[in-house]
């Protein structure tokens, strides 16, 4: 067997240059499994959380936002499909939505004072992030009028192209809720709650 | 300043400063090297949960923190092509200087027009509420300058016409 290896076209190319030989070594600190760091959750199925969105929607009608708010906060969708977790954070926004400026406060504070007030407030934190994250990323994926690639137009540069119009006032508003009620949340709960999102592992 | 723009920046401020809680931590695959865990990804139990705080579509900061680093991403508002193009050459110049601004990272994260890397070495050479007054102002003026930029670049191509354009009046 000759010491000169073959060379073949596998092996003249760079393609092993950009294989991770960490991640093949099982005590690797690539492969730790995070899933020890938190309890398991319950799956929740998708049609549980429309359930729950039906309830929460019948509690608004009825004028309890407060209520609504609790409830939808006191169950999050740490585990399950993607469907169940948009269909959650969908209720939350709703509620979110329904409810007044100037409610906002007290509301926080009543619900900041009660039994387990604290966590429901970093599970409301944890779905403005989400909101947030949602909405600009999906709109980012679908619309064609953000600027990502510029096309040279016969009249050189022209302004009228890519005026943000209608589509993103919806969301520019949809957000600003998001926004307000994430200043109301730190006023009330503090930083810390901020920190609990980050640092929690049961993601929404 | 506006105001929508106060609440996305006091949001941005708030995160920041709950982000911002770095400590020294040595890198566990490679033995005597210290190295931005959020760059690295070797430890998937140190980088927490990344944060977006959006304020429209095109305007949007992405935090993500890690234990011994920060990565903060920022969209810059690009209403049409020409800010679009303002942007790209305002974000190549500070990006070619980067070393100057010590946290400047060199290339922006994918969808983001500019980044910032934070290390725990940063926040212990430089004060922390300093360095989220840097990001914040940075975010508030940055919008200024583009808008300034495109009257003047306006103004200036109109002057140019109108030059050229006076020998065949």
């Amino acid at each position: 067997m000759s010491i000169i290896r073959e060379h073949t076209q596998a092996t003249l190319s760079d393609a092993w240059r950009t294989i991770n030989i960490d991640a093949l070594q099982e005590d690797s600190s690539v492969n730790f499994d995070t899933a020890t760091l938190h309890p398991p959750q319950p799956e929740i199925s998708e049609s549980e959380a429309r359930q729950l969105q039906g309830q929460v929607r019948q509690l608004l009608r009825g004028g309890d936002a407060e209520g609504a708010l609790r409830g939808c906060l006191e169950a999050p969708v740490y585990n399950g499909s993607e469907l169940a977790r948009e269909t959650h954070l969908q209720t939350v926004i709703e509620v979110l939505q329904s409810i007044k400026a100037s409610e906002m406060t007290p509301m926080l504070q009543r619900i900041y004072a009660s039994p387990g007030g604290s966590e429901c407030l970093d599970v409301l934190m944890k779905y403005l992030y989400k909101g947030m994250a949602a909405s600009s990323s999906s709109s980012a994926g679908s619309a064609p009028r953000t600027p990502s690639r510029v096309t040279p137009q016969p009249t050189g540069f022209s302004q009228v192209g890519a005026r943000p119009g209608a589509p993103t006032e919806s969301t520019g508003a949809a957000m600003s809720v998001l926004l307000s009620w994430h200043e109301k949340v730190v006023e009330v709960a503090g930083l810390g709650c901020i920190g609990r999102v980050m640092t929690d592992w049961r993601r929404v | 300043m506006s105001q929508s723009l106060r609440p996305y920046l006091q949001a941005v401020r708030s995160s920041l400063m709950a982000a911002l809680c770095l400590s020294n931590f040595a890198s566990q695959t490679a033995e005597r090297h210290n190295v931005p865990e959020v760059e690295a990804r070797t430890s998937p139990e140190v980088l927490l949960t990344p944060l977006t705080i959006a304020r429209n579509e095109n305007e949007r900061v992405l935090i993500e923190p890690s234990i011994n680093s920060i990565r903060i991403s920022i969209k810059i508002k690009q209403a049409d092509e020409i800010e679009h193009i303002l942007v790209h050459k305002f974000t190549r110049f500070l990006t070619q200087r980067a070393e100057s601004f010590f946290i400047l990272r060199r290339k922006p994260i994918k969808g983001y027009d500019i980044s910032f890397l934070i290390t725990n070495f940063h926040t212990e050479e430089m004060l922390k509420h300093k360095l989220v007054d840097f990001i914040i102002q940075f975010m508030e003026e940055v919008d200024k300058e583009i808008s300034e930029m495109k009257l003047f670049l306006n103004a200036r191509a109109r002057f140019v016409a109108e030059s050229f354009l006076t020998p065949f009046d």
